[in-house]
């Protein structure tokens, strides 16, 4: 069987693997304590790093996975959605949530 | 060592001491093991009791046939019944799970185990006079006894031993693991040592709800307290080690005050100079996983980030797709919308994406996994000790002005996440891990502007 395996789920084993999912998602971001705004928002006065360090590692470590399980023939990229990109709106919509990060603290 | 502290327990207690000690309370149990004892038998009483209607073969029947069909009826279907046993049976799994990983130096520490399971030569020889005064064969007095007496000892023992063969076989049984073969053993197995530890509850049960001297043993797991004349009595070793904690505990307080007067109701019961020679309390071992979880500082960011990045690779693996949050919530509010007037969103360029004929737009990963980070973030803020209800925000500004920062940035945020369909989990984060060009593009961006903007509203988090 190759990943990704969402396809040959039952309704309710999709859900319950999405909640399950989403808890590790929930309890990582708390343990890197991004609970705290002032916390979040001290990134961008260069006080605290975390949040760079924090996603860049993130980044890597599911990069490096796709690619070792992608080349292993555990994977097939084909069917993973990579978000398509529109240019413009992007770039601006970028900014936007920027500048409402460092103005609403999330 | 044995025969002195068995003198000295037998010897007897003067009619004021004893009346005093009998008022006085000391704590047995914590209120987590109070709470998973009751589990504990609520589980047992009920596995017992549909396990028992399940076992239908003539040879192995423990059960009488009416209760059988009893039970049957009771249930509708036997099927019903059988999903109704495993599910029991996995949330004891499940709870005992989560005792062992976050209670693990409490319940499962070598050094508990040793003390509180494993027996010692008093606790053998305990065993045997008990044994001999049942048929009233000898007048010798019993050994001092522990936290727990030998008896309660062996019953843990057994326990401990069934336990994990009646979890796993059961496992085997429910799933069908590995093989037919199997799943044959796994059935004798679990009968046995269910019959087993069946055999020692009988004594269990008898000893806390009959026997009249362990009554407050009994009532120690509602309250959690004994008295101090019940401790004495039956189990000194203990009372021993909780009087050097209690003597320990006031020479630290009293310590360097100059006024350091002896309390006589702590004084050695039979007038010895020092203190019986106890082993010290054991401290506990430096329990890692307690240390890792229960830390409030958040974890390292290349530690927090490892584990992210793994979810986010699970994510991609088993669901095709990246992690999320924007997206969720735009189904949320579709699904609201869609609730209140359904021939709008359908008429609706944007939202009818969201709301296809016949489906509801709730079920998706997304929805589903924003349940998931609730709970996840409560979790981990809970056994850090981060849950608190507070308004997060600079030193200089005040409530009302944190609120109206949130409400504008979360607007900004909101139309900004939209535009670029995605947000920092949906497509920094998870479209980054997968290079696609926008996703980079957004992130600097996002990056750009928080830098920039942070210069304006400096005096807002400083």
């Amino acid at each position: 069987m190759i990943a990704p395996f969402a396809a040959s789920f039952s309704a309710f084993a999709y859900f319950a693997i999405a909640v399950v999912l989403g808890l590790f998602f929930g309890f990582f971001l708390e343990r890197a304590g991004f609970s705290s705004a002032r916390k979040l928002t001290a990134q961008f006065y260069l006080k605290d790093w975390a949040v760079l360090k924090v996603m860049f590692t993130a980044i890597v470590v599911a990069m490096l996975g796709l690619v070792y399980f992608s080349l292993m023939g555990w994977l097939n990229m084909g069917q993973v959605y990579i978000p398509a990109t529109f240019l413009w709106p992007q770039l601006a919509g970028g900014l936007l949530l920027g500048a409402g990060f460092i103005v609403g603290g999330y | 060592m044995s025969a002195e502290v068995v003198s000295r327990i037998t010897a007897p207690l003067t009619a004021e001491r004893a009346e005093a000690m009998s008022q006085r309370m000391i704590k047995k149990h914590h209120v987590a093991i109070m709470l998973l004892h009751w589990f504990n038998a609520t589980v047992w009483l009920t596995e017992l009791l549909t396990g028992g209607a399940l076992i239908s073969s003539p040879r192995f029947r423990v059960a009488p046939y009416w209760y059988i069909a009893l039970v049957d009826g009771f249930f509708g279907t036997r099927s019903h019944l059988l999903e109704f046993h495993i599910t029991v049976g996995l949330i004891w799994m499940v709870v005992f799970g989560v005792y062992g990983i976050f209670g693990f130096r409490t319940y499962l520490a070598r050094e508990v185990i040793e003390k509180e399971v494993a027996l010692d030569k008093d606790d053998w020889r305990w065993l045997w006079i008990r044994l001999r005064l049942i048929f009233k064969r000898t007048n010798e007095s019993l050994p001092p006894q522990g936290v727990y007496n030998a008896g309660q000892k062996l019953f843990a023992g057994l326990v401990y031993a069934m336990v994990p063969l009646i979890m796993l076989s059961g496992l085997v049984m429910a799933f069908h693991l590995v093989s037919t073969s199997l799943v044959q053993w796994a059935i004798v197995i679990h009968f046995a040592a269910v019959g087993m530890v069946f055999s020692g509850l009988m004594i269990h049960v008898y000893m806390g709800a009959v026997f009249p001297e362990e009554k407050p043993a009994f009532f120690s797991m509602i309250t959690g307290m004994v008295n101090e004349l019940y401790a004495y009595r039956h189990h000194f070793k203990w009372w021993q080690e909780v009087k050097m904690h209690e003597q320990a505990w006031k020479r630290e307080v009293v310590e360097g005050t100059g006024n350091e007067v002896p309390d006589p109701a702590l004084e050695w019961p039979l007038g010895t100079d020092s203190p019986p020679p106890v082993a010290r309390p054991v401290p506990r071992p430096g329990p890692t996983l307690h240390r890792v979880f229960r830390d409030p500082q958040p974890w390292p960011p290349y530690i927090a980030g490892f584990g992210l990045g793994l979810t986010l690779l699970a994510t991609f693996l088993i669901m095709g797709q990246g992690l999320g949050a924007s997206g969720g919530f735009t189904r949320y509010l579709v699904a609201v919308l869609a609730w209140i007037s359904p021939r709008y969103v359908a008429a609706h360029d944007y939202w009818s994406q969201y709301a296809q004929p016949g489906q509801s737009p709730l079920l998706d990963f997304l929805v589903f996994e924003l349940i998931g980070v609730v709970l996840g973030g409560l979790i981990s803020g809970w056994l850090a000790g981060r849950v608190r209800i507070a308004v997060d925000k600079g030193p200089r500004i005040s409530k009302g002005t944190r609120y109206l920062m949130a409400l504008a940035g979360g607007t900004l945020m909101g139309f900004g996440a939209r535009l670029a369909r995605g947000c920092t989990s949906g497509l920094a984060l998870s479209g980054g891990a997968v290079l696609s060009a926008g996703a980079w593009v957004f992130m600097l961006a996002v990056f750009a502007a928080g830098f920039t903007g942070a210069y304006f509203v400096r005096r807002y988090w400083l």
